[in-house]
């Protein structure tokens, strides 16, 4: 046993691949990072032309478009991709950063009078859904619904159903925005070209599918996890206070450590051969991130969160062409969360926890918390 | 300190006069369109990718495995490419000149 809760892969690394027993299958899991990376640039072997197979266990029975731009290969992909990107730079912006300080500034007060609070559901996931209206450029009030959808839109209870709600969600919001455009995502994919046409309705609730469910537990999952980390090592937060310079070290660091997405899978459409395991013609590999950043062959001691972290070269947010689009976004919301605690908490006491974990027939790996109780206290507004 | 140049992909250039310390840091202090440095420095997105002139490349210093390994996936790196947060700048550099990859 590794001993590391987020990383029960360290035996199977020293063979270079897991066969893991996941969604009914076997599925060779790719453990090493430079093996990884090697796989992830190499879309004619391992590709993501496979609607509802990318993410594993498949989707067929929760969602019925195919995600853009993450189940598609190039060339198509390059231009799904530029079409949304734009989008995906707002939280470069000052003004979107200053809404986001805001909102968690906002969000740590209403918690921080020092009462047992459940931090996952009374803060990672109102902060996550308020910001995700940010980025989709619509009223913040929208959150409510989002929220009303949990942790995990497809694996927290009825995935079928909810999966049916939110598409029928993501419909209205479209019809809306083709009678009468405004600013927001929608708008934008209605009036989007894709070679010399418009998108198919099935094409724009595909990108809209991912923002909702790609964007969720993985943001949830790492805003909780930053919580519980400097409740129990409050003297790290006084480190980050005397060396603003480790907001970003951290941030990286916690997207390592945790590695929201463990893994994701790849289709081959021919057959291939991995750490001689054979995969047949339109059999699954997986790409285990949450292994790959934990190769000790690149990481000194992975076990350890370090915040002063540097080089890091993980790959969290994935590696190559389809590296996390979303990654602007969630890197704002987790350096404005370490910064606002910085700032704005005077204590952070750890009451309780449950670890959230993700159960397969192969191994058990932790990844953040299922609910996390704190007491938050906030500094008084005056003394600032 | 030194006076440095990024030539932008749209062909603009952005001269800095005293330049000194993290190439990526100077960057995105000024502003240099194409530079995101969205990693902040940490060598994990490439997003930092810059072209020298092979003259340059040999005092610039040596790179580190992170580097080598994040270059060898880059699109349209070559043997000129160095991730500019692995850089520091100091006066033996100037009139450099870094010609700054589309993002
Ligand atoms: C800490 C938070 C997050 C983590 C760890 C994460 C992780 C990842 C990973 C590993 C991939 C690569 C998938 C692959 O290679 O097939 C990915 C892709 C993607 N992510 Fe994220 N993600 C996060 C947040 C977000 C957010 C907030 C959004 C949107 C609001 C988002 C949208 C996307 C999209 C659209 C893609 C597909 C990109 C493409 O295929 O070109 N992600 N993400
Ligand atoms: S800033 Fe990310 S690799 Fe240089």
């Amino acid at each position: 046993m590794s001993g590391c809760p987020y990383d029960p892969f360290k035996e199977h690394r020293k063979k270079g691949v897991l066969n893991a027993k996941l969604d009914g299958d076997e599925i060779p899991m790719i453990l090493r990072h430079k093996d990884l990376k090697l796989r992830a640039k190499d879309w004619e072997t391992y590709s993501s032309d496979a609607p509802f197979r990318v993410p594993i266990p498949a989707e067929e029975d929760v969602r019925t478009v195919r995600q853009l731009p993450l189940e598609v290969d190039p060339p198509e992909h390059t231009e799904y991709r530029a079409i949304a990107e734009p989008f995906f730079r707002k939280p470069l912006q000052a003004d979107f950063i200053q809404k986001i300080e805001n909102l968690i500034e906002e969000l740590l007060y209403a918690i921080g009078n020092n009462e047992a609070i459940e931090i996952v559901s009374q803060f990672s996931l109102p902060l996550q859904s308020r910001a995700l209206t940010y980025l989709l450029g619509v009223p913040e009030s929208e959150a409510d619904e989002l929220i009303s959808w949990g942790t995990h839109v497809f694996r927290t209870g009825d995935g079928k159903q909810k999966g049916a709600q939110m598409e029928a969600y993501i419909n209205a919001w479209l019809d809306k925005a083709e009678e009468n455009p405004g600013d927001d995502f929608y708008s934008a994919l209605t009036q989007a070209q894709y070679r010399g046409r418009h998108l198919t309705r099935e094409e724009m609730a595909g990108y809209c599918n991912i923002m909702f469910a790609g964007g969720r537990d993985t943001v949830i999952n790492s805003v909780s996890f930053i919580m519980g980390y400097f409740a129990q090592h409050p003297d790290r937060l006084d480190q980050v206070r005397e060396n603003p310079s480790f907001i970003k070290t951290a941030t990286e660091e916690f997207v390592r450590y945790v590695s929201p997405v463990t893994h994701i899978g790849r289709v081959c459409p021919v057959e291939t051969e991995v750490h001689g395991h054979k995969v047949k013609e339109g059999q699954r590999i997986t790409l285990g991130f949450a292994s790959a950043n934990h190769d000790e062959t690149v990481f000194d001691s992975p076990e350890e969160v370090r915040i002063d972290r540097k080089p890091n070269p993980h790959v969290g947010f994935g590696f190559g062409i389809h590296n996390c689009l979303g990654a602007h976004h969630a890197r704002l919301i987790m350096r404005t969360l370490i910064k606002k605690l910085c700032e704005r908490v005077e204590t952070l006491e750890w009451v309780d926890a449950k670890e959230n974990l993700e159960v397969e027939e192969d191994y058990t790996r932790t990844v953040s918390y299922e609910s996390l109780t704190l007491k938050v206290q906030t500094k008084s507004l005056d003394a600032h | 300190m030194a006076k440095i140049a990024f030539i932008t992909p749209d062909g603009e250039s952005v001269v800095v006069n005293n330049a000194e310390g993290n190439l990526m840091e100077i960057a995105t202090y000024n502003e240099v369109e194409g530079i995101d440095a969205s990693c902040g420095g940490v060598c994990s997105c490439g997003t930092c990718h810059v072209r020298v002139n092979p003259n340059w490349i040999d005092r610039l210093g040596d790179k580190t495995e992170a580097e080598i390994d994040m270059l060898d996936f880059q699109p349209g790196a070559d043997e000129r490419s160095r991730l500019c947060c692995q850089i520091e700048i100091g006066s033996n550099h100037d009139g450099l000149i870094l010609e700054v990859d589309p993002l």
